[in-house]
């Protein structure tokens, strides 16, 4: 990884078209300042790291799997009821 | 009566849940908009988050608080504004807000839950974001332990 110091009111340039300013330091934060070509992504690392697990999230648990596991969840015994009978 | 195709139920009537919007859908499912969100006794204390134009996309989740009993939300101003809360306000009352956390369940069973992106309803206009931490304060695979306690502390999705 290279690292470099800078200073606010300084910048880094990537490749051609990127260019990172680094605005504000204060405490713990830093403000940055990203001039990019449109189509480039620029994310916060736990958006992708987010978009990844909603991945995982999404993906089909079986339907006995998910009956053993609220049958396991539940605290106290409860007969079938109807949906809908909750909070209304 | 509007039905909704359900992943793990079949068709179920939209009166099963709570319909909720995110405006700008959930990273990696920025077209998914409208979810049901359904609680059930059976499957308390899970809160199902099933999308209402993808059958086979339903998300299972947790209050954070049935997660992590001590959890602090901390939203950014840009999310207050998308759930259209106060952010002159300092805290947000917990009657107003659910906060769930998306649950990933492994092929070997074991569950983990994502405290760095809860997933935040207005319950007043239902609407809903996922809220992504920058703090670092809770992981995104925070790992869940049976049995999750009741919780106690979030009331239904909608008074």
């Amino acid at each position: 990884m290279l690292v470099i110091r800078r200073r606010a009111g300084e910048s880094v340039l990537i490749g051609d078209d990127v260019e990172v300013e680094i605005l504000e330091v204060s405490g713990a934060q830093v403000k940055i300042g990203i001039s990019a070509p449109r189509e480039v992504l620029i994310l916060r690392r736990e958006v992708r790291l987010t978009a990844e697990q909603n991945e995982l999230a999404a993906k089909p648990v079986p339907f006995s799997s998910l009956v053993g596991l609220f049958e396991k969840m539940k605290h106290s015994p409860q007969g079938p009821e109807s949906p809908g009978d909750k909070g209304r | 009566m509007s039905s909704v195709e359900t992943k793990y139920f079949g068709a179920v009537s939209a009166e099963t849940g709570v319909v909720i919007e995110f405006p700008a859908g959930l990273p990696a499912f920025e077209r998914e908009r409208l979810f049901l969100a359904i609680e059930h006794p059976r499957t308390e204390p899970f809160v199902l988050l099933q999308s209402m134009c993808t059958r086979e996309l339903c998300f299972l989740a947790l209050p954070v608080s049935a997660v992590e009993p001590a959890y602090r939300l901390q939203m950014s101003d840009e999310d207050l504004d998308a759930l259209q809360l106060d952010r002159a306000a300092n805290q947000v009352s917990a009657e107003d807000i659910a906060a769930l956390a998306l649950v990933v369940v492994g092929p070997d069973g074991r569950m983990s839950a994502n405290l760095m992106s809860p997933v935040v309803v207005n319950r007043r206009n239902r609407r809903a974001i996922q809220s992504v931490r920058w703090d670092g304060a809770y992981a995104h695979n925070h790992p869940v332990e049976l049995p999750v306690l009741a919780a106690g502390t979030e009331g239904p999705l909608c008074s």
